[in-house]
This record gives structure tokens, sequence and C-alpha cells, in this order.
């Protein structure tokens, strides 16, 4: 396998803070890779440095084998490289379908054209099918509960057909069903081609679903490799007991 | 060179007004992410509170700032009671502009009614007399009020960093959400920010009637060169606010001097575009980005 | 909301263009049934204010960036169409100015796009923060450049030759064609991904830049449209007052006069700023005839601003249409699908 994202001595201080300490891992393609570690270790901010959403203060971010330093969301997330929010981030204005359909990029012309052509719709239902969110399909997604939020964010970045998809606590405050169907649903995906990175807190959701992990720990990579492993490693045990 | 100089000293002397107003409007956006558009208005209002103190009971503006002051800050509190508190929508951001902006011109509606449009001006003993420092004239009112500005900004500071309720707002202006967690009651400092920052335009409405004419228009001319200066020092940072507005009242001063007084009201506009085409947050603003 | 499952969003439904029909033609037949001069004038006043409050909307309401400076480009608009046509020169035909108006439209709009683009860089408090500014400028501009504007005493314009018994009605057709073309527009864009896209920017910015939305295209594009129109607006107040001064062409009123018809009827729907505008122009011109004095409306709308804002903080339209929206789901028995939770903060994340 080769290796779809690396990132190589990232670092990121927020003031006196360290948020991320020279980090450096890699994630092959096809993979279904878990980033772990304890609150605060970093994480969301390493997914906020990967994105683009934040700049780093030093280190190199490479995807699909050329460098990405620098390069907007948006940038990124044309070149395939998409992801969630811990607290999922949906359009409130729109309705649910109409989410998958401004996540579903297009050309400057389809800006002009219909709000939702045909081909939306069919792509956006297939989705909405698979999600279970058709019955919502018309509603605003302010009026979702917060499970169906994650859902639906999950459910709209796949809309642009990405490569690699970052999940920030896919699980969280989600009902224990709709864990399942998120579990499904990165399995179909990722055998239909696409690698996942995944910020998980769910142990059991990560030893199910992901293989290999990687833990952070004060935003240094302190262990990687399958979860087994990983779990017994005492530099993990250390971090999680804390000092 | 001579008036260049002579140019120089008057900026400092006005800048050191502008960044006592600027810092209540920098201060009311860090603690509470509102830009303040009715900051000139309350500094208007003020003036003429001043204006009739002087001419009706014969106060010293530099004395009614004990007066209007704290009458200000209750002001301030039950303003954002009334007005800022109630948005909890997602759009608080875009809404608290235009209740300031409407804010402004309601000021402005009862000040015009009840001062009529004519110009004012406060007229003290002292309003023409000027001070010879090493062959520069330096007028009594821009000395006198530059010396009140600086202390109740030395005043500002000590509230900021030496009291409880001046931790609070410096935690909440950081970091709204662990100010939250670390038991900060967030509505009532953002009551009571939002009180100091008006009362800050109290302060400096009584000086500014001593130093120009003004009437109930006035405002639109002073919120555009505050906005300047909390640009260009950074939205939030009082430090930034301060330094900002000695440096515009210079670079404003030095134009009007050396090229026209009527194109020197443009510095402000050209200063802010040109701070927020280089550097948009400002000498010390964050950069703030929504990422979660 | 249409409940539409089947192929694309269609452009024009049967029921939006029924509407469109009736109020072109109401337009047309309401002052003929009443031919007095004020009403003409009520009317043309109405109706020019609906279309700038249409047009603030575009970038005001659909966007989220409000807007301060719109009755900068309303006050260029009005220079604009007086330098042109001074007074010294005369018309022989009426309707020149008319025609110029777009070319008006289009330099506003053209001198909106640099200042869209840095003001439109960061957030909407910073954009709120130039707009007013550049609204002072350009105020302080109408005073001092005087050879171009005359400064304090004013610009007169060359009079329009109509006939005085139907004076108005040029105007008034002038101001409708505008406010058919600024919803014409606001139409054609809640029914095109521009719409979406607007839409997606005022929900949260950063989350529509990441999934590849062209923020900054879009908005300054709106922007430019939105104050091209005003300008327009602005020509032809200036041809129809025949004189103007730089108070009340470059008047924070408008501002607020229009942002505030825009609340109340409804921000970011075709019809609410219409709606505002023909509530409140009608009212602010009775109070100006019984009461008189431009400081009274001054209390008067940012008083009754204030009130909107804490009572109907969303509008007249949008109220009545989520109420009948909930009921006919409730009917569907789609309520399961709603959850209580209220709505997220969707924009930065402080
Ligand atoms: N924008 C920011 N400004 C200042 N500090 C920040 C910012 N974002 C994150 N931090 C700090 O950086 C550290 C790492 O935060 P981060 O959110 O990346 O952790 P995390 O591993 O995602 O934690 P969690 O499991 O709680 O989501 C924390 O101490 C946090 O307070
Ligand atoms: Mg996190």
């Amino acid at each position: 396998m080769s290796v779809l994202l690396s990132v190589d001595n990232l670092t990121k201080k927020f003031g006196e803070l360290t948020a991320v300490d020279a980090c450096s891992f890699t994630v092959e393609k096809g993979s279904i890779t878990a980033l772990i570690g304890p609150n605060g270790s970093g994480k969301t901010t390493v997914f906020n440095l990967i994105t683009g959403y934040l700049p780093s203060d030093s280190g190199k971010v490479e995807f699909a084998g050329t460098s990405i330093q620098g390069q907007s969301p948006g940038t990124l997330y044309r070149k395939g490289l998409t992801r969630t929010f811990q607290q999922a981030r949906v359009f409130a204005d729109l309705t649910v379908q109409e989410n998958l359909v401004v996540a579903g990029g297009g050309s400057w012309k389809n800006l002009f054209g219909r709000r939702i052509t045909a081909d939306d719709r069919a792509r956006a239902s297939e989705l909405l099918d698979e999600f279970k969110l058709s019955h919502v399909a018309d509603l605003y997604a302010s009026e979702l509960s917060w499970g169906q939020r994650k859902l639906l964010e999950f459910a709209s970045v796949l809309m642009s057909k990405p490569r690699l998809v970052l999940l920030d606590e896919p699980t969280a405050g989600v009902n224990p069903i709709l864990i399942e169907t998120m579990a499904t649903h990165i399995r179909s995906y990722n055998a239909a081609g696409v690698t996942f990175l995944i910020v998980e807190h769910d142990m059991s959701f990560v030893m199910r679903v992901c293989d290999p992990v990687i833990v952070l720990d004060r935003g240094k990579t302190i262990a990687a490799g399958d979860p087994l492993t990983v779990q017994s490693d005492p530099r993990v045990l250390d971090a999680y007991l804390g000092d | 060179m001579h008036t260049l100089i002579q140019g120089v000293i008057l900026g400092v002397l006005t800048g050191g007004v502008y960044a006592l107003m600027a810092s209540g409007q920098t201060l009311i956006f860090g603690v509470m992410k509102v830009v303040n558009l009715a900051q000139g208005a309350f500094v208007i209002a003020s003036a003429y509170l001043a204006f009739t103190l002087f001419t009706q009971f014969g106060i010293d503006p530099l004395v009614a700032v004990l007066i209007t002051t704290p009458l200000m800050f209750g002001i301030g509190v039950v303003g954002h009671w009334l007005f800022l508190r109630p948005l909890r929508r997602e759009d608080a951001t875009e809404l608290s502009i235009l209740i300031t902006f409407a804010l402004a011109l309601l000021v402005e509606g009862i000040l015009s009614i009840t001062y009529h449009t004519t110009y004012r001006s406060i007229n003290t003993s002292y309003a023409n007399k000027a001070f010879d420092i090493g062959g520069f004239s330096v007028s009594a009112v821009r000395l006198y009020g530059f010396i009140v500005s600086c202390a109740l900004l030395v005043l500002l500071y000590v509230i900021l960093q030496k009291t409880r309720f001046g931790r609070a707002i410096r935690a909440t202006v950081q970091n709204p959400q662990s100010a939250t967690l670390l038991g900060v009651d967030s509505n009532r400092v953002k009551a009571y920010g939002f009180g100091l920052g008006i009362a800050t335009a109290a302060a400096s409405g009584s000086i500014y009637g001593l130093l120009f004419p003004f009437n109930s228009g006035s405002h639109y001319d002073l919120i555009s060169r505050l906005l300047s200066v909390v640009v260009l020092g950074g939205l939030g940072s009082i430090g930034g606010a301060v330094l900002a507005g000695v440096i515009i009242g210079v670079v404003s001063s030095v134009a009007a001097v050396t090229w026209s007084p009527t194109w020197s009201e443009m510095t402000f506009f050209v200063v802010l575009l040109l701070v927020l085409l280089i550097r948009p947050q400002g000498m010390f603003g964050r950069v703030e980005r929504g990422a979660l | 909301m249409k409940l539409s499952k089947e192929g694309a969003s269609p452009f024009f439904t049967r029921i939006g263009l029924a509407r469109g029909g009736v109020f072109i033609v109401a337009l047309i037949v309401m002052p003929q049934l009443f031919p007095q001069h004020w009403i003409w004038n009520m009317m043309f006043f109405t109706v020019l204010y609906a279309a700038m409050s249409v047009s603030w909307n575009l970038i005001g309401g659909f966007a989220g960036y409000p807007s301060l400076g719109h009755a900068a480009f309303f006050g260029i608009g009005a220079y604009a169409m007086a330098a042109i046509f001074k007074s010294t020169h005369l018309l022989t035909n009426g309707w020149q100015p008319f025609f110029i108006m777009p070319l008006i439209g289009l330099g506003c709009a053209i001198l909106a796009l640099p200042i869209g683009l840095i003001a439109m860089r960061t957030r909407a408090d910073v954009f709120a923060i130039v707009t007013i500014t550049l609204l002072f400028v350009a105020q302080t501009l109408g005073y001092n450049l005087k050879s171009l504007t005359g400064g304090a005493q004013g610009a007169g314009l060359s009079r329009a030759p109509f006939r005085l018994d139907i004076f108005e009605q040029p105007f008034y057709f002038a101001a409708v064609s505008l406010l058919l073309l600024a919803m014409g527009i606001a139409y054609f864009i809640t029914r095109t991904k521009l719409g979406m896209a607007l839409t997606s920017i005022r929900a949260d910015e950063d989350k529509a830049r990441g999934v590849g939305v062209r923020t900054t295209a879009v908005k300054v594009m709106a922007f430019a449209v939105s104050v091209g129109i005003t300008g327009m607006a602005g020509g032809i107040w200036a041809y129809y007052l025949g004189f103007i001064y730089p108070q009340f062409a470059f008047d924070p009123l408008i501002t607020i006069a229009i942002v505030l018809m825009t609340f109340l009827g409804g921000r970011a729907t075709v019809w609410g700023p219409v709606l505002g505008a023909a509530i409140l122009m009608p009212a602010q011109q009775l109070l100006a005839y019984y009461v008189g004095g431009s400081q009274i409306y001054l209390i008067a709308y940012a008083s009754i601003f204030l009130l909107i804002m804490l009572l109907l903080p969303r509008g007249i339209l949008p109220t009545v249409l989520s109420k009948r929206r909930l009921a006919s789901l409730a009917k569907q028995g789609n309520m399961s699908g709603i959850s209580s939770t209220p709505a997220i903060t969707g924009g930065s994340n402080s």
C-alpha cells in the first residue's frame, strides 16, 4: 500500500501552549486509521492544520505525494480531502437535501443553474437513503437532532467523491443504533476506495473499525500500530491514566 | 519643519482622546464580540451633558466626568440588558451591529430634538489659553484633555489588571468558553463590560466637547475615526487601540497642517483600507478562524 | 417550501407566476385609481424604497453581510445623475436620463468590487465597519468636492420636460422597472445555486468555503449587484427632485429605512422587503404630513427597528411561512423527524 497523507514534524503553538508538537505520522491509502489521545492532546488541531483551517508554525503535510502546505480548505476539498467537525457543522438555514447539494461542489456555470438539478437530486437521494435521512430530506438542518446532524455532515462530505475523509469524533452524542450505522458506512465506503482518518474516544468503536491506530499525547505521536499492540503499549496507558 | 512638529504635538494630544474613546470601543468588542456603532453617539451625548452641566450649573467639563461617567455606565448596563442580551440566535453578531446602529440614530434623534442641530462648543475660562513649550504653542484644553485621558486610561488599566472584575473581563476576552467554565458569570461580565466601554465614551465626551464644536450629527465623523482606530489596533486589543489612537491622531493632524484639513478627514478611511488590505487583524489583533 | 420529490427544482412555479402577474397589474392599476399627485408621489417613494430594500436584502439578508453604506451608493448615483444632466443642460426628451440609469448602476457596481474585495475578506463586522465609514467619506466628499457636487449649496439638474398633470408618472414607472429588476434578480437567486451559496455563507462561511463554495466571488457579486441597483435608485431620485443636497443624498436615514423595511417584511425572502416598504413608506409619508421634521423619523425609525429586533426578529413573512410549514408537516405526520433541539450556533465558534 502507498502513503496517501503524510504529516511530518507538524507544530502549532497557541501563545504559550504547544498544541501540536513536532507531530509525524502517515496514513496509508485505503486504510481506516484512528487518531486517538486524551482530551486536549491536539487531535482536532492536527485536523485543522491538515485541512487548512489553521496555519501551522512549522512542519510539512503531503497529500497524494504533493505538498499541501498553506492551501485553503476549499482547494483541498476540491482535491478530495474532506473533513467533518467535532461539533457537527451543517448549514442550519438549508434543508437536509440542500446541505448535500451545496457540498457537492460544482462549476461556475452551475452557480447560475437550477438550485437542485435532477442529477443533484439523484446523487443526494442515494446518500439520503443510505444514511436513513430520506424522511427528513425537506426539513431544515436546524430541525435535526445532534445525531442526525452528525450523519448529515458525514453524508455531505461524501457528496464530492473524496479520497480522504477526516472524521472528528463521528460517534460523539450519537445514539447506539446510529453508531452501528456509522460503522457500516465507514466500512462500505472504505471498501469502495475511500481512506479514513478518524478521531474517536469510543475505544470499542476504534477496536472494531480502525486499523492502524495512532496515539497522540500533548501534541506528540507516542505510538502507532495495530489496535491490540497499541492498546497494550505502556506509554499509551501512561498517557491515558495520566500523571 | 516647525509646523510639522507642531502638527505632531497636536496629533499626540488629540490622539490621546481618541485612544480613550477607542479603548472603550475595543473593550466592548473584546468582551462581547459586538462592534458598537453607538460609541460615537454616546461620546456626543456626553459632550452635550457636559455642555448642559457647564452652562446651567457652571461645572467644569473635566469635573463633570465624575458625574457623566457613572451615569453612562448605568445607561450602558441597561442598554445591554434591554437590547443586546436578548440576542441569542446564531446571527447575533450581525444583529448587534444593526442594533447599535439604530441606537446611535436614536440617540442622535433625541439629541437633535433636545439641543437642535446648531453647533455647540464649551467655552471655559481657559478655552483660549495656550502654553508656550520650547517654542511650540500648546493649547490648554488640549493639554488638560490629554492629561485627563491618560489618567483615565491608567485607571482603566488598573481596573482591568488589578480587580477581580477586571480579571473576569480579561478571561472572557481571551477565551469565553473557559471563562464560563471557571465560574465567570458571562452575562454579568458582558453587561459591566459594555457599561465600562460606554463609561469611557462618557469621559472622553467631556474632553471632546472642550476640544471641538459638535452637533448631534458629529457622531458619524467620530465613529468612522474610532472604527479606523480599533481596526488598526486590532479589534479587541486595548493596548493596540491606544497606540493606534495616537498614530491616527498624528497622521491626520500632520495631513491637516501639511496638506488640507478637509482631506485629512480622508486619512482615516485610507488607513482603514490599507490595514484591511495588508494586515486585516490589525497591529495586535488575533487571527480568528472558525475552526473547531 | 415545496416538498417536491422528482426532477430538477423548477425555475417558475404556476403560483409564483400568478403572484408576479397580479403584482405587476396592481402596480400599474393602483395609482390610476387614485390619480392625486400626493398618491403618485407616495407610490413613487414606496416603490423606490422597495427596490432598494430588495437590493439590500441580496447582501444583507441572503448573505448575512449587513451593509450600512448603501446610502453612499444612493448618493453617488444621485450625484452622477446630477453631473451628467446639469441644470444648464436642456432636455428635449425627458427619457434620456432613464436610459443613462443602467450605466450609473454599472458604475456603482464596478466601484463596489474593490471595496467588497477588501471589506469582505474577514467577517461581517469588519464589513459593517468599512461600509459605515464609506458612508461618512462619501458624505464628506459630497460637501467638499464643490466643483462636482456644488457642496452644501446643492446641485441642480435639468428639469424633466413632462406635462405637469402627469409629472410623477414617468418616474413612478422607472421606479417600478427598477423594483421588478431587483425582484427578478432576487427571485433568480432563490431559484439557482447562487441562493444556496449565499445562504451557506450566512449560516457558516468558513464551513462553506471548506466545502468548495466560491464564497468570495459570490458575495462580492451580490454586493456589486445590490449597490448597483441602489445607485440607480439614487439617480431616479435626483432626477425626480431636480435639486439635491449632500445631506439628503448621503443620509444614514436611507440606510436605516431600507434595513428596517427588510427586517420588518423578512430577510432573505423575495417579497419581504416589498411588504416592509409597503407598510413603512406610506407611514413615513403620513408622519411627515402630520408632524414634519426629519428628527422625528430618526427616532421613529430607530425605535421601531429596536422593537422589531426584539419582538419579531425574523420579520413578518418568515414567521407566517414557518407557521404554515410546521402545520403542513404536522398534517403529513412528519413531525417525528423534528427534534426539539434548538438551532445550533452555525457561524464562527469563538
Ligand atoms: N484556537 C485555539 N486557540 C487557543 N487554544 C486552542 C485553540 N484550539 C485548541 N486550543 C488548545 O489546544 C489544545 C489541544 O486542543 P484540541 O482541540 O486539538 O484537542 P483534542 O485532542 O481535539 O481534544 P478533545 O478530545 O477534547 O476534542 C487544548 O489545550 C486547547 O485548549
Ligand atoms: Mg477535539
